[in-house]
């Protein structure tokens, strides 16, 4: 009966001690040993807010919609409380945002970006911003509708997208022909092996036209005796030299030129794009210097007959 | 047309039953209630039963009893905090575990289980007592079973329903902070707030009103059907039989309307 008794009685002590911890956590919890923190928030419509909407801080729940209201000038003035220990998350640089998700109930959502600046004095006023999610969401659809047709029509069969995957395809298969880029670009090995024959053969010419300046150089020395030998040479040709100094001019001019192209030859190579435009201008230019050169190595043939090798060839 | 007759009179003849079985119910709940207002109930003899019968209702099956609350408020809110996950409801688990299990599932469990346990004992033996002629022999005595049989056991019922969905409740509300947090104090803070959030105090109002009515329902229900027992032995089994269907209803009776008092 004794151990009967105790053992009962260990029972609803516990189960009595336990219930009033229970009880008293239950108090602390509902901030019956607190004060209340009181806050007003002004919004432009009571929409979707209600007593018992939660104020929520980074997720957790610190207080909630107590009552709402109209003021004087037809504005909603909603009343909300929080326990005094969950004030302190409150700042004055702090935004009241009215959420409404899609699941789950409506919450106010409280952010704090600066925790360090000066608290929000209680009863103070603040105003309620509204981030409906659900009004957003037909707009949302109506753009997302017009990219996905622009999407549909860039990708369809014989769409845009699909014709330049296709060019991609084949340019990168001819740059991995013989000619690399400079196929890819032309559009045939032929084309291609075209360019840089034109661009050996010139490169032979420049090699051409330095020899022939040398002569020149050489002939100029000759002449120079001949200028001042005592029998007048000078005198007889000093209009045949006026000529010729008129043809160096135009050897000059043409030099430059084959010049000029050279870069510009050197520039298809490097910006293909322009090259690929320029490269029937370039071709009848080179054709064009060589030609004049050919005439005028002719011509100094005619008037100097010692030369050797008179024949520039044209590519 | 005699069918037809036949089958209304056999439909009065129930309900007229079951508002006997009411009636006898609450008249034999008003005497109680009646002689536990009275000063001379309340001797040394009578405590002695009532902690006899809250030791066999509630001591002597706590071990089984919270080890059954365990497993059973583990898997629930298992399955709670795992469906919530899936769907992206974890802020609401909480506040749904403790709603499910706390408020609802335990306390009714606990009900079922004293009803199954103690409440068709006490329908049997308070059945066979009546079968023999104990009852009479007792008030002859001036041993009144109301005071010395009945009273105990409804007051037995009633502690125990509190203390045991109590107990339980508060093993669910450990388990589930253990289950969502672990073991850290990392979300005291936010489980307070969602404490705070349910148990408001018309809520554990009606909890405890709910567990004493349970109690109630439990060993009221059994003894009564065990007093209405005709005087022949092979009517016991029947007599348990019909007060644990009672019991049964009852419960959930009590249930349904708790729920809808709570949530309509």
């Amino acid at each position: 009966m004794k151990t009967l008794h105790f053992k009962v009685g260990l029972f609803a002590a516990t189960t009595l001690l336990f219930g009033a911890i229970f009880v008293l956590y239950i108090l602390y919890a509902r901030g019956f040993f607190e004060d209340t923190y009181r806050l007003q928030l002004a919004a432009s419509t009571a929409d979707g807010v209600a007593p018992g909407v939660p104020l929520v801080f980074s997720g957790i729940e610190i207080g909630r919609v107590s009552t709402l209201g109209l003021n004087d000038n037809g504005g909603i003035v909603i009343h909300a409380e929080l326990l005094a220990r969950n004030a302190k998350w409150l700042k004055e640089n702090s935004t009241f945002t009215l959420d409404k998700p899609i699941v789950g109930g409506a919450k106010i959502r409280i952010d704090s970006p600066d925790l360090k600046a000066p608290a929000l004095p209680e009863n103070s006023t603040m105003l309620l911003l509204t981030s409906d999610v659900t009004k957003e969401i037909p707009i949302l659809v109506e753009r997302v509708k017009a990219i996905l047709a622009n999407v549909e029509h860039l990708t369809r069969k014989d769409g845009e997208v699909n014709g330049t995957l296709a060019n991609l395809e084949t340019m990168t298969g001819r740059m991995t022909g013989e000619y690399g880029m400079l196929e890819g670009i032309l559009g045939s090995p032929e084309k291609a092996r075209g360019v840089t024959d034109s661009l050996d053969k010139t490169r032979a010419l420049i090699t051409k036209l330095d020899s022939l300046a040398l002569k020149m150089d050489g002939m100029a020395a000759k002449a120079d005796t001949w200028l001042f030998a005592p029998d007048g040479v000078a005198l007889q040709t000093r209009d045949a030299l006026a000529q010729v100094k008129l043809m160096l001019a135009d050897a000059q001019s043409s030099l430059k030129k084959a010049d000029a192209l050279m870069t510009n030859a050197v520039a298809i190579s490097a910006d293909v794009k322009e090259g690929t435009q320029d490269f029937a201008a370039l071709r009848t230019e080179i054709d064009d210097a060589v030609r004049k050169a050919n005439a005028l190595v002719n011509e100094i043939n005619k008037k100097w007959p010692f030369a050797r090798d008179p024949e520039v060839k044209l590519p | 047309m005699n069918f037809l007759v036949a089958s209304i009179e056999s439909l009065g003849a129930k309900v007229t039953g079951w508002f006997t079985v009411g009636y006898d119910i609450f008249a034999f709940l008003f005497r109680s209630l009646l002689l536990s207002l009275d000063r001379a109930t309340w001797n040394r003899a009578t405590y002695d039963v009532v902690i006899k019968q809250v030791y066999f209702t509630a001591v002597q099956i706590l071990p089984v009893f919270l080890g059954y609350a365990l497993v059973i408020s583990w898997l629930i809110i298992t399955i709670i905090l795992t469906t919530a996950r899936d769907f992206g409801l974890t802020a609401f688990a909480s506040e749904m575990t403790i709603r499910v299990l706390v408020l609802e599932l335990l306390p009714f469990l606990t009900a079922l289980f004293i009803a199954l346990r103690s409440g068709s004992a006490i329908n049997t033996e308070v059945a066979l007592m009546k079968v023999n002629n104990e009852l009479d022999a007792l008030a002859h005595c001036k041993v009144p079973p109301m005071q010395f049989e009945f009273l105990p056991r409804l007051i037995g019922g009633v502690i125990s329903v509190i203390t045991l969905a109590g107990l339980a409740g508060l093993l669910a509300l450990l388990l589930s902070y253990l289950s969502i947090y672990g073991l850290s104090m990392a979300g005291f803070d936010a489980f307070t707030q969602i404490l705070a959030k349910v148990f408001n105090f018309k809520i554990l109002f009606g909890l405890i009103t709910k567990c004493a009515l349970f109690g109630l329902a439990v060993t009221l229900i059994p003894i009564t059907a065990g007093l209405e027992t005709p005087k022949k032995l092979f009517m016991v089994p029947v007599s348990v039989l019909r007060g644990m269907m009672r019991v049964f209803f009852a419960i959930v009776a009590i249930e349904v309307v708790s729920l809808a008092l709570k949530y309509i």
